[in-house]
């Protein structure tokens, strides 16, 4: 694909992912202690060899864009930079046995379950440790935090793997 | 400088990430300012209208209940306007039976026992005035807010446009609600009360002792009142309400009821538990109130030395 296009199929999807988390799935709540980060899937399922410094940027623009709906100051921006920039060392931690191939992308049926669960574990994982203590600001209230990151990682994460089996096909990965 | 530039090269991702997270993390911690100027935040124009126009959306899927919210207001709005001009009165005695042995059946009275303040709750009741042409009483409506987090936030649809400015408390029906952070021509963004740097001076309305409010951060119907010393007697289910001292809210106003306290070890004051009148589930209308003589108020007390200046009023 060319870079034109590239560029306008991320605009496009960064739009799709704001306007349906701004819309709805931030009011979404599961046991008053779990959120669905939705937004995430638009960093997560970025083409696998994109430069890291786009990526950042593109952690920033979204984050940002977060915190101004939710006036939370630099709170999704802080922790979805640290996303972006953890990513490419799982990609790394996560290389097949002989590479990654050209066509491969982020995605449940050409990677493999297994892979994919990994891989969207640890990140996911490690951005809402990032972002429930960055909210905190200190390390009180730990079993609640705890019970934060848990409940949020369980519903991201299933969101995350529905939008995978509906939007991304067998052959090629787009949404 | 070739290799300057390869070393830039070869570390840029780690750079513009140290770079981007610095500048986040800045945003964040300034962001919980008062008089910091927040430029982003719902305040401003285009988050305000996205998110005003889901708010119209959600609107039909809670309108019956919110009638019926606004209707018990306006019920009892109407009960403080025609009120009966002996509400406030108290009878100076009262009626006995007459003594089992007195054939002549006569009625006794005896004086009632003279309350400690027997002002003070009249004063508390003070109505706020709504009908204040110069300093209205603003009626707002919440378009965007979270409760779960550590730091709460409220979006409101009225602006510099409305006669809203920064500092201006926000009450509900319920109670008192948040103060204003920062305001565009037609939003608003208020801290509310659930957040970790917002506190309400407040005291208890039965015997007037002044303490003060604040969020613990984890139970959105619970508040902590501190600073009400171990010598006072407590009970639960007593009023607590403002208190009129930072010139914010009118003095009176209903924060909530004692649900619990207790007595720790190496304290000199109550830990007292508030359960909160405002029910911020299902927080929709909400009034912005002015305190006329507050400018004035803040210059008397910047002149005698209370306050370092005047913009830089506590919360």
């Amino acid at each position: 694909m060319n870079s034109v296009g590239q560029i306008i199929l991320q605009l496009l999807r960064y739009a799709v992912y704001t306007a349906v988390y701004v819309g709805f799935v931030s009011r979404l709540e599961l046991f008053g202690a779990g959120w669905c980060f939705l937004y995430l899937g638009f960093l997560l399922f970025l083409p696998l060899a994109m430069p890291v410094v786009v990526q950042l940027l593109l952690a920033f623009g979204i984050g940002l864009t977060m915190d101004i709906f939710f006036d939370t100051g630099g709170l999704h921006a802080a922790a979805a930079v640290l996303l972006a920039f953890v990513r490419p060392w799982v990609l790394r931690l996560l290389t097949p046995r002989d590479g990654y191939d050209l066509q491969d992308s982020v995605n449940v049926h050409q990677m493999g379950a297994q892979w994919f669960a990994v891989y969207l574990g640890l990140l996911v994982i490690v951005h809402h440790t990032a972002f429930f203590v960055l909210e905190l600001g200190s390390f009180r209230h730990f079993g609640l935090t705890l019970v934060k990151i848990l409940a949020s990682f369980a519903f991201t994460s299933v969101a995350l793997l529905i939008v995978q089996l509906l939007f991304f096909s067998q052959r090629s990965g787009r949404g | 400088m070739s290799n300057l530039f390869a070393f830039l090269f070869r570390f840029s991702g780690l750079l513009i990430f140290g770079l981007l997270e610095a500048v986040a993390l800045y945003l964040y911690i300034t962001s919980n300012s008062y008089h910091r100027a927040a430029f982003f935040n719902s305040a401003n124009a285009y988050a305000g209208q996205v998110l005003e126009r889901r708010m119209q959306v959600l609107d039909y899927f809670s309108l019956a209940e919110q009638n019926r919210r606004l209707l018990a207001e306006n019920a009892l709005l109407r009960q403080q306007i025609f009120r009966p001009d002996t509400a406030g009165r108290e009878a100076d005695s009262v009626a006995l039976p007459p003594l089992p042995g007195d054939t002549l059946h006569r009625v006794r009275y005896r004086r009632t026992a003279a309350r400690p303040r027997p002002d003070t709750l009249l004063l508390a009741r003070r109505p706020v005035p709504s009908h204040d042409p110069v300093y209205p009483l603003v009626p707002a409506r919440v378009i965007s807010q979270t409760q779960r987090a550590v730091d709460n936030y409220l979006t409101l649809n009225v602006g510099t446009a409305d006669g809203v400015v920064p500092g201006l408390g926000v009450i509900a029906a319920g109670g008192v609600v948040g103060r204003i952070k920062s305001v565009s021509a037609h939003y608003a963004t208020a801290t509310s009360l659930l957040h970790s740097k917002t506190t309400v001076s407040a005291k208890l309305r039965r015997d007037g002792t002044v303490g003060s409010l604040h969020w613990p951060g984890d139970d959105p119907l619970h508040a902590l009142l501190d600073y009400i010393p171990r010598q006072n007697r407590l009970a639960r289910g007593d009023t607590v309400v403002t208190s009129g001292y930072n010139a914010i809210f009118p003095d009176g106003l209903f924060i909530g009821v004692v649900d619990d306290f207790r007595k720790e070890a190496d304290k000199n004051f109550w830990t007292v538990r508030v359960r909160l009148g405002v029910d911020f589930n299902r927080l929709s209308h909400v009034y912005v109130v002015h305190m006329p003589t507050k400018a004035e108020r803040d210059t008397v007390e910047a002149h005698a030395g209370l306050k370092p200046t005047a913009e830089d009023v506590a919360p």
